[in-house]
């Protein structure tokens, strides 16, 4: 053991902060009792490297072997995460458009609605978004534990650009002048007011998620209120714009239903009746061990 | 069954008896087997012998010649032991009368 040799003191240094990096990925007895292991026998920086990795490997793929972090990838990065960015996609694409025309010209932008339906409107989205990347990242974080890294990326990416790339694979965006660096950064930075509200509130949900497992049972039913509330009302406000083009367009355009209006809201609300429904097992235990 | 990394670690833990911990279980399977034992096998499978019951660890003192850091403590349980033994005994029992079994006693000094 430790029969390598090391290339320089620098490259030792840089490659034991690397196994100092690698190690902060196990749990804190297992880290200790390794790089202890490591100490001991005096071993060489890139065996230790080897030796890390390999075990940082097994422990994810570990991780793996449970169902729950497959339900988060599966049920809210890819089911969930659709639907919401979809909604941000929306908002941003609703938001932009108004701001721009009042900056420009100093008017309402014609959309068949008058203005304080168009801020309501915006409003509830924005709001509802909040809700619902809040919750969709705290069940990510709860299903997930130290796989949330993971399922986090995954959904974050999802929601970002699945919604533009459609667009732009569809044609109905097509990209001039598209350098590589500006759309790098577009499709992982945050740079848009949805990408901002949503990135926040589901890190936010997602390291509470990770944290505390459950919600209490007040909380989730108050969450879940507010969020049924909010759908309802969504599904509600965007049949405005379906009824003004009907009759704008004299029958001619055909609007959604409020069945389809509402099919993405609830797919985007499926993670609330996860904590529900773990927050009342929780109080259930709870309650027969107290009985 | 156990498999045979299993098998090994058990040896090792019950022949270090109250120093089997993750350094020296490494050590003597690299001593004795001639080959490399890597961490991230070694702590995975004393993950997976301590959920079968067949071994116990704790978290040990931190020792200066560690860098203050603790050891992982093993100690074979009674379970452990009769699997092992169980082990020796099916390769033992299966070797019989094979080509190396018998070419080892012929070589027998």
């Amino acid at each position: 053991m430790g029969s390598e040799p090391d290339r320089s003191p620098t490259m030792t240094r840089i490659g034991w902060r690397l196994v100092d990096i690698l190690s902060r990925m196990l749990d804190t007895d297992e880290r200790q009792a390794v790089r202890g292991d490591f100490a001991e026998s005096g071993q060489s920086v890139a065996r230790a490297i080897r030796d890390i990795s390999d075990l940082v490997v097994r422990r994810q793929i570990g991780l793996w072997t449970v169902w729950q972090p497959w339900l988060a990838l599966v049920g809210i990065a890819c089911l969930a995460g659709v639907p919401l960015s979809r909604i941000a996609f929306r908002l941003n694409v609703e938001l932009g458009q108004q701001l721009a025309v009042y900056y420009t010209y100093g008017v309402h932008l014609g959309t068949l609605l008058t203005p304080q339906q168009d801020i309501a409107w915006l409003l509830c989205l924005a709001i509802a978004l909040l809700l619902w990347s809040w919750t969709c990242g705290f069940v990510l974080g709860s299903l997930s534990g130290p796989a949330v890294w993971l399922t986090w990326s995954v959904f974050y990416f999802m929601v970002l650009d699945f919604a533009s790339v459609r667009f732009v694979l569809s044609g109905n965006i097509i990209l001039r002048d598209s350098q590589p660096v500006r759309i790098l950064m577009a499709a992982a930075l945050p740079l848009n007011p949805a990408g901002l509200l949503f990135s926040f509130s589901a890190l936010w949900g997602a390291f509470m998620g990770v944290r505390r497992r459950v919600l209490p049972s007040r909380t989730a039913c108050i969450l879940a209120s507010a969020i049924t509330i909010f759908t309802i009302l969504l599904t509600w406000m965007s049949g405005w714009y379906e009824t003004a083009h009907e009759l704008w367009s004299s029958g001619a355009w055909h609007g959604d239903s409020w069945a389809t209006r509402l099919l993405p809201f609830v797919v985007v609300s499926w993670p609330i009746t996860y904590l529900l429904a773990t927050a009342n097992r929780k109080q259930t235990h709870s309650h027969k061990e107290t009985t | 069954m156990l498999g045979e990394f299993e098998y090994l670690i058990l040896s090792a833990a019950t022949r270090l008896g109250e120093g089997a911990y993750g350094a020296a279980i490494r050590q003597e399977i690299e001593e004795t087997t001639r080959q490399r034992c890597s961490i991230g096998a070694l702590y995975t499978t004393l993950d997976r012998l301590e959920r079968k019951g067949l071994i116990k660890t704790w978290m040990g003192d931190p020792t200066p010649q560690r860098g203050g850091r603790p050891k992982r403590m093993v100690r074979v349980t009674a379970n452990g032991i009769r699997a092992a033994s169980n082990f020796y005994l099916t390769v033992t029992r299966v070797s019989r009368g094979v080509s190396w079994e018998v070419n080892r006693i012929a070589l027998r000094p």
